[in-house]
């Protein structure tokens, strides 16, 4: 009984180590989309947070550096993506999914470049135990905080307006440009903590691809908690525990593949059931201009 | 016309300033890092012959991009697509007992089948439901992945197959060889008669205007008769069968057998390529070969100017974001 | 004289190949009700715009004595958010760093009571009647407190009751110094409450009255420049049963339609009269098959079952010309010729094979755009370059095409200038003496009045009254509409 309810216990521990870097990249999600940018590049700014947290950390030796330096770099991929769309008011997916393209070339050639090999840096000082608790304990706190500046802050309303109606909130003084901008360059910094989580927490390097789609199921995340901070967390959570719950299953016997591919099949699903009910920002997605 | 040369060189651009820089940055001048990239893509006939193989390989699905970007879809799912369909050929090939004028059209078609199957489920999803075909097709990449690993190393294991990967196809399921003692094969004419047939498809036909008008303007197109959400299921499907073979000509006339690593991320560059041919199939073919260049130029490059390969993943990802233009704008609509 | 509150001088705007506005000037005193009337499409809601400042002109200055409010004739209402939300947005009220609800919902209020201009404040503006909006709108304007109010055709989604609510709170404002300046083409409305008269047309100043000293009449003789073109002559017809139309319902909440009965003959034009919002929407998408409805219609005794699809409607022989032009019926990008296609493209003769046969095409486009005198007259010219005028008219040829059983015309002449509408009036009255059966929906009881054989009124979902047009009571019928 007590080896059960210890099974139990590293399930949920599992999850939530699954589950922190959805977290952070929904929660960036979701402040980009409410302002009305679709930020499919949550994937990209992952992987260059990884990246240079690693990066950095080798250099100074200081892990905390290199979450810092990691938050910098997921907010300047933000922030290309923020220019795109707002001064240039191109097609954000489109967008975003070259952004994606981009930092993977980009980090594997760096690998080279900082590290001299392909495919793997080699181990740096990491944030260790201490620091995963704390980065857990921190997107939950992240969670709360954006609801309040969301729903309780005059930024957090005149973001909102942005994505529901950009013309009405230019109309009523408020730089529709600005705030998005804004809004997708601090998602960014936030979904980078993700980055950061993977590369200096639960890991203490960088490998090619070991963001693992992990931005995209944050997307499915994001819809799937109906661009709210609460719902998204508790989406997150939910894919979270089907990728913990590979490892305990993989002892059933059952196909490893076919236990990797439960989170992807879980978005896959949550996609399909509640797309078509829950409703984006209005202006999610589209351009603005003056 | 002149959107699409603009374009080009905006591309040119990037690929020549970019590239310069990334190979500064690496202690090589941008001189002896695009040499050996052309010499390497361009420098003899076998050379050729291997940039013609890669041009191939983004063709195709380049096409299938641009059907769906027709039909205002973004299909990012091309790399599964192309996975399912070169598994599909890997396996029918060896297990089915047909001569080879009857098998390879055959088993060329199952390829095309597999991805039509797996973008139509993308298809399907979002004309029913309504589900982003974006995040689905992203997911089914992944999935696609798995599933075709777990399938040679378990239920369609075959005898001879090494680890992950498919026994070598007999000869008569392989596509016949274009430049002797290369390994490009007849697949080059068929993705150019491929892209001959969208060019007139899109342009002249009932089916391409609907798609187009499907993609262009929703409502108008509704209240034409059009319908939306089998018009989304096709296109996707069509456009996941296009993938699909480039996959199963992949298996059948380069590697002649199927391994989940057949694509180095084709169906992500052949976004770049969609776009820098703005859509239309005969300006892919020539996107194709830019892009094809730098495939296959990027090898050489590595081994004789030590410069990266993933230096080319990071100037096509620019290349998207350089051209993801206005012209998408990317609606969230249901059918 | 007061000085002036608002003062336009040289005000020229140009939309690529359209001049807006020419060579305009202006004035507006504090405390006078001023109209400015014209037809579609003669400047006005552009000058407004750019005396509210959201526009910049090409040449010429604004002035003002103080801040502009504008409502907006189709709202710039945030329709997720809450109507205090609304209202104080960019200036809410602060509690260190959050937002002082109580007392946002208390100025709301204020505002509102002063001004007796009913609202809750918690509510979601999506969840509220048009005219409810149309509140918000104001009060959110009112909240700054302008020196100048612009109201851009303000009484067009109202009931007559509403309207006189709505005029009475503009008097108030008025008396209290605020200069207003309302856009519209209501004469009555003009001759009611204005004090000063401004005629626009193409763009210019034509005219200008003080209102106790001028008539609808002349200012309609001003706003056409002359006489308004005759509509095409009605032809006797024997109007035999088309459409049959029983208890249909379609959509939900707000806005649907709640069984409606009524039948449209061959060789008859039947008008929809009502207030948009009323259902004509749902009416119009449940006939073109677009929208799931409950309910029996049948086209010359066939059956048209709610599954049915507009491919298969089409078919059949109905067209339908929808309400939004830009948004519902044109592809912007393309030019005339593929336009033209749109709709038809499975039908022979344009249909050959698998293939679209551009000869035919071409014909079709060329037909249409001499049928209609569309200009510049270019098939090949991109849709999105025309007029408004002018693409109305190639939606209209395109919907009139090939002898149409029914054409449900939804709005055919909004936006669209007084050549343009005569044009497109005469044709809908040609069709109908050729033996169509034609549905008039049009939130314009003039243009009704001008075309239709009989008349429904639509109020909340139902037909309410029926009219022929012989007998057509101008009174009861708005009485109606506004469900009394």
């Amino acid at each position: 009984m007590s080896d059960f309810g210890g099974a139990l216990l590293a399930l949920l521990a599992l999850t939530l180590v699954k589950a922190t870097p959805l977290i952070y990249a929904a929660l960036g999600g979701v402040l980009s989309e409410r302002s009305g940018v679709v930020n499919i590049g949550l994937e990209g700014i992952l992987t260059a947070a990884a990246f240079f947290a690693v990066v950095a950390s080798a250099a100074t030796g200081s892990p905390i550096a290199g979450a810092a330096a990691g938050m910098v770099a997921g907010a300047a991929v933000a922030a290309i993506l923020a220019f795109a769309a707002t001064r240039l008011g191109v097609d954000q997916i489109v967008a975003g999914t070259g952004l994606n393209i981009m930092a993977l070339g980009g980090a594997a050639y760096g690998l080279v470049l900082v590290f001299n090999q392909p495919g793997a840096s080699r181990e740096v000082p990491s944030l260790g135990k201490p620091g995963e608790v704390v980065l857990i304990a921190l997107a939950f706190a992240l969670a709360a905080a954006l609801w309040f500046a969301l729903f309780r802050t005059p930024w957090g309303l005149h973001v909102r307006a942005c994505g529901e109606n950009p013309r009405a909130a230019e109309v009523a003084g408020i730089d529709a440009l600005q705030t998005r901008f804004w809004a997708v360059v601090i998602g960014g910094a936030i979904a980078a903590l993700g980055g950061v989580y993977l590369s200096l927490a639960e890991l203490d390097l960088y490998s090619d691809g070991m963001t693992a789609g992990r931005g995209y199921i944050a997307l499915a995340a994001v819809i799937f908690g109906r661009w709210n901070p609460w719902g998204a967390l508790g989406a997150a959570l939910f894919f979270g525990f089907f990728a913990a719950l590979q490892y305990s299953l993989q002892r059933a016997g059952i196909p490893s593949e076919l236990m990797q591919a439960l989170p992807y099949v879980a978005a896959l699903v949550a996609l399909a059931g509640f797309a078509g009910r829950v409703r984006a920002p209005a202006a999610d997605g589209i351009p603005f201009e003056r | 016309m002149g959107r699409t040369l603009r374009d080009a060189l905006i591309a040119l651009g990037i690929v020549f300033g970019v590239g310069s820089g990334a190979m500064l940055l690496a202690h090589v001048s941008p001189i002896d890092g695009f040499g050996a990239l052309f010499d390497g893509a361009l420098g003899n006939a076998s050379e050729l012959a291997e940039t013609l193989l890669q041009t191939t390989a983004l063709l195709f699905p380049a096409l299938g991009i641009a059907l769906a970007f027709r039909a205002g879809l973004f299909n990012i799912g091309a790399e599964g697509q192309i996975v399912l369909g070169g598994m599909t050929a890997g396996i029918l090939g060896v297990a089915l007992p047909l001569p080879g004028p009857l098998l390879i059209p055959v088993v060329l078609v199952a390829g095309a089948c597999a991805g039509g199957l797996w973008g139509g489920l993308a298809g399907f999803l979002k004309a029913r439901f309504g589900a982003n075909e974006v995040i689905s097709t992203l997911m089914l990449n992944t999935i696609a992945i798995l599933l075709a690993t777990y399938l040679i190393g378990g239920p369609f294991k075959q005898p001879g197959a090494g680890a992950a990967e498919t026994p070598q196809l007999p000869p008569a399921a392989w596509l016949p060889v274009l430049v002797p003692n290369s390994r490009l094969s007849v697949s080059f004419l068929i993705a150019l008669a491929l892209a001959a047939a969208l060019q007139y498809a899109f342009h002249r036909t009932v089916f391409g205007y609907e798609l187009r008008a499907a993609g262009k303007a929703p409502e108008a197109a509704r209240r034409a008769g059009i319908d939306l959400g089998r018009t989304a299921f096709s296109a996707m499907a069509l456009s996941g069968a296009i993938a699909g073979l480039g996959g199963a000509t992949i298996v059948m006339g380069v590697l002649h057998r199927f391994n989940t690593g057949l694509s180095p991320g084709y169906g992500f560059v052949a976004i770049a390529v969609a776009l820098v041919g703005n859509l239309e199939p005969l300006f892919i073919i020539i996107a194709a070969f830019g892009f094809g260049i730098l495939q296959s130029g990027a090898i050489a490059m590595q081994a004789e100017a030590n410069v990266p390969r993933d230096i080319v993943t990071l100037i096509e990802g620019l290349v998207i974001v350089a051209l993801a233009g206005r012209r998408f704008v990317a609606e969230r609509r249901t059918s | 004289m007061a000085e002036a509150a608002l003062r336009l001088r040289g005000i020229s705007k140009r939309f690529g190949a359209i001049l807006a506005v020419d060579g305009v000037d202006l004035d507006v005193a504090p405390g006078e009700i001023h109209a400015l009337v014209g037809e579609n499409g003669a400047g006005k809601s552009t000058l407004a715009a750019i005396a509210y400042g959201a526009v910049k002109p090409d040449a010429g200055t604004v002035e003002t004595g103080g801040s502009v409010g504008l409502v907006h004739q189709h709202f710039l209402l945030i329709e997720r958010l809450r109507v205090w939300e609304n209202i104080l947005l960019g200036r809410e009220p602060r509690a260190g760093a959050r937002i002082d609800r109580v007392r946002a919902r208390a100025i709301v209020a204020e505002l509102a009571a002063r001004h007796g201009l009913a609202v809750d404040p918690d509510a979601f503006v999506e969840t509220l009647p048009i005219g409810i909006k149309q509140r918000v709108e104001l009060l959110r304007e009112l909240a700054r407190e302008p020196a100048v109010l612009l109201l851009d055709e303000p009484t067009a989604a109202l009931a007559p009751s509403e309207i006189d609510t709505f005029f009475a709170t503009v008097r108030a404002l008025a008396q209290r110094g605020t200069a207003i300046l309302i856009v519209t083409h209501k004469l009555a409305e003009v001759m009611g409450y204005s004090g000063r008269v401004t005629v626009m047309r193409s763009g210019k100043i034509v005219a200008a009255f003080r209102t106790a000293q001028t008539s609808a009449d002349a200012i309609a003789r001003a706003m056409v420049g002359g006489e308004i073109p005759a509509l095409a002559a009605r032809a006797a017809t024997r109007p035999a049963a088309r459409l049959a139309v029983r208890d249909i319902c379609a959509g939900s909440g707000a806005g649907a339609l709640a069984g409606a009965t009524f039948g449209v003959a061959a060789g008859e034009i039947v008008g929809i009269a009502g207030i948009e919002g009323n259902g004509q929407t749902m009416l119009a998408d449940a006939i073109a098959g677009i929208v799931p409805y409950t309910g029996e219609m049948a086209l010359d005794g066939e059956l048209l079952a709610p599954a049915l699809s507009p491919a298969q409607r089409i078919a059949r022989g109905i067209r339908v010309i929808p309400q939004d032009r830009r948004g519902e019926a044109l592809i912007l990008d393309w030019n005339i010729i593929d336009n033209v296609a749109l709709g038809r493209q499975r039908d022979p003769p344009l249909r050959r094979g698998f293939v679209i046969d551009r000869e035919v095409a071409g014909r079709f486009a060329t037909d249409i755009i001499e049928r209609f005198d569309v200009r510049p007259p270019n098939p090949k010219a991109f849709v999105g370059t025309l007029s408004g005028g002018n693409q109305q008219k190639i939606v209209v040829g395109r919907a009139l095409a090939g002898a149409p059983k029914l054409v449900v015309a939804y709005q055919p002449t909004r936006g669209v200038d007084i050549g343009a509408a005569a044009l497109v009036g005469s044709r809908l009255i040609e069709a109908r003496n050729a033996g169509a059966a034609v549905l008039l929906i049009s939130f314009e009881l003039d243009e009704i009045f001008a075309l239709a054989d009989r008349i429904f009124v639509l109020f909340g979902g139902k037909f309410v009254g029926e009219f022929d047009r012989a007998e057509l009571d101008r009174g009861r019928i708005g009485a109606l509409m506004a469900g009394g």
